[in-house]
């Protein structure tokens, strides 16, 4: 039913984009470390040729009741649930900002375990609900 | 009541932002569309006008396009 | 079904559509800017700015659709060569270049009150906007070529490579981290969208995709009518 010159084409086609596929997977592969957002804090934990003092972005949730504040800093703990960091910064926080929500923060590693922070974003997660909704979060959970 | 309803609880201005950015620029797509296709019909006339009667019947015995542009264009003319 | 595709028999259809469309859309669209912006509720965090979803997400389906048709199209282009198939096309980009826009503005709207910035260089922002790009160059392909031949090889390269940046973009947010949130509405799996801001969703999802038609139609119209022109002159 097709002609030669068409099975040909065809042929072309599927040669070009299986080698343009795997070239840009081997790129992307290459750049991974540029194309995270953020560190976990497990990954901040066990990236050995991280520097300290350099800038980078640690992301995670904030940990229940780790926020303290006082007039001049803000303090709280970004968690994974396998390690944490602890953030100090001083600023003004995202309205979204909040307990057991995402956070990313730029900043600064002091060591391995305090993270001085210029900036905090609010990372939102995909649920969308009116208040007063909690019970759907839980029925999605599932 | 409708102070709230604009201002939004603060996030008023980023509302009403976004909804008249895509709004506006919908809109003069769409005029832009619209001007450009009213454009080539009336350029496709002028060109049928400059036939010969013989090659005017010609295209509209072997062309139903023609036709019908030359008919919507008549109309809202 | 093949003659039903010819240009001069779709022509007769393109004026029935776009009055019907007309007919139809103020309608619609009062009914969903009702839905998005009074009758739904506010977010449980997000507050009323939940409301910029209802344009942001329709508007950045619409765009990837917009570019997958586009490189679908000039893949069978490829191989059939079958001329009607181009003239889609460029009816299609400019539907796609608006919306995509659209999608990262209303985004970076929404991004300032809830993130906290307008920007941020992750991996799905910055696809976006190489997919502005690829859509730009798509464009500039067949404006600035005269030679239509040349033109086609050229936007039709354009939108094959760019089909693998639309991959990146649907799986960048599971990918890599990035800020931008994961998809709410996955394919066989329930969303994470509650009902009631579901529907203005889907309402202004059909009140953009109607006007992406109405200007699809318009265009594509006008490509015919280009096409005849010239028929016109060699008779």
């Amino acid at each position: 039913m097709l002609t030669k010159k068409v099975k040909s084409r065809i042929s072309f086609l599927v040669i070009s984009i299986v080698l343009l596929i795997t070239s840009v997977f081997f790129i992307l592969n290459s750049l991974k470390e540029n194309v995270l957002y953020f560190l976990t804090p497990t990954e901040a934990k066990f990236k050995e040729d991280l520097e300290i003092g350099k800038n980078i972005r640690i992301g995670g949730m904030v940990k229940k009741g780790s926020i303290y504040a006082d007039s001049k800093e803000i303090k709280f703990t970004i968690t994974d649930f396998k390690n944490e960091i602890l953030v100090s910064f001083s600023g003004t926080v995202p309205n979204l900002f909040a307990e057991e929500k995402g956070v990313v923060a730029e900043g600064k590693l002091k060591d391995k375990n305090f993270f001085v922070a210029d900036r905090i974003l609010a990372k939102h997660d995909e649920n969308y609900m009116p208040p007063g909704e909690k019970n759907f979060l839980d029925n999605n959970a599932k | 009541m409708i102070i709230n309803f604009i201002s939004m609880n603060g996030y008023g201005s980023f509302v009403w932002l976004s909804f008249g950015i895509v709004l506006i620029s919908c809109l003069v797509l769409y005029l832009k569309t619209k001007k450009t296709l009213r454009k080539y019909e009336k350029e496709f006339i002028a060109e049928f006008e400059t036939l010969s009667e013989s090659n005017k019947k010609a295209v509209l015995e072997k062309s139903r396009i023609a036709n019908q542009i030359l008919a919507t264009n008549s109309r809202a003319d | 079904m093949i003659k039903f595709l010819l240009p001069s028999n779709i022509y007769f259809f393109l004026g029935k559509i776009i009055k019907f469309i007309n007919s139809i859309f103020f309608l619609i669209l009062i009914i969903g800017l009702a839905f998005a912006l009074v009758l739904s509720p506010p977010d449980y965090i997000q507050g009323d700015s939940v409301r910029i979803m209802y344009v942001h997400v329709p508007s950045a389906w619409i765009g990837l659709a917009s570019f997958s048709l586009i490189s679908l199209f000039s893949i069978l282009n490829f191989v059939f060569k079958t001329k009607n198939l181009y003239l889609i096309n460029k009816s299609i980009a400019p539907i796609g270049l608006l919306f995509t826009s659209l999608a990262v503005v209303t985004g970076s709207l929404w991004g300032q009150p809830t993130w906290g910035t307008w920007w941020a260089w992750d991996a799905r922002l910055t696809s976006m906007i190489i997919l502005i790009f690829f859509y730009v160059l798509f464009i500039l392909s067949y404006k600035l070529i005269k030679k239509e031949d040349l033109a086609v090889k050229v936007s039709s390269f354009l939108a094959i490579i760019g089909s693998i940046n639309l991959i990146i973009i649907k799986y960048s947010v599971e990918w890599w981290s990035t800020l931008h949130q994961p998809a709410s509405l996955k394919l066989g799996n329930s969303s994470s969208i509650h009902s009631s801001m579901m529907l203005p969703l889907m309402i202004m999802l059909l009140v953009l995709l109607l006007y992406g038609a109405l200007i699809f139609l318009m265009k594509y119209k006008t490509e015919i009518i280009k096409m005849k022109k010239k028929n016109v002159k060699r008779l």
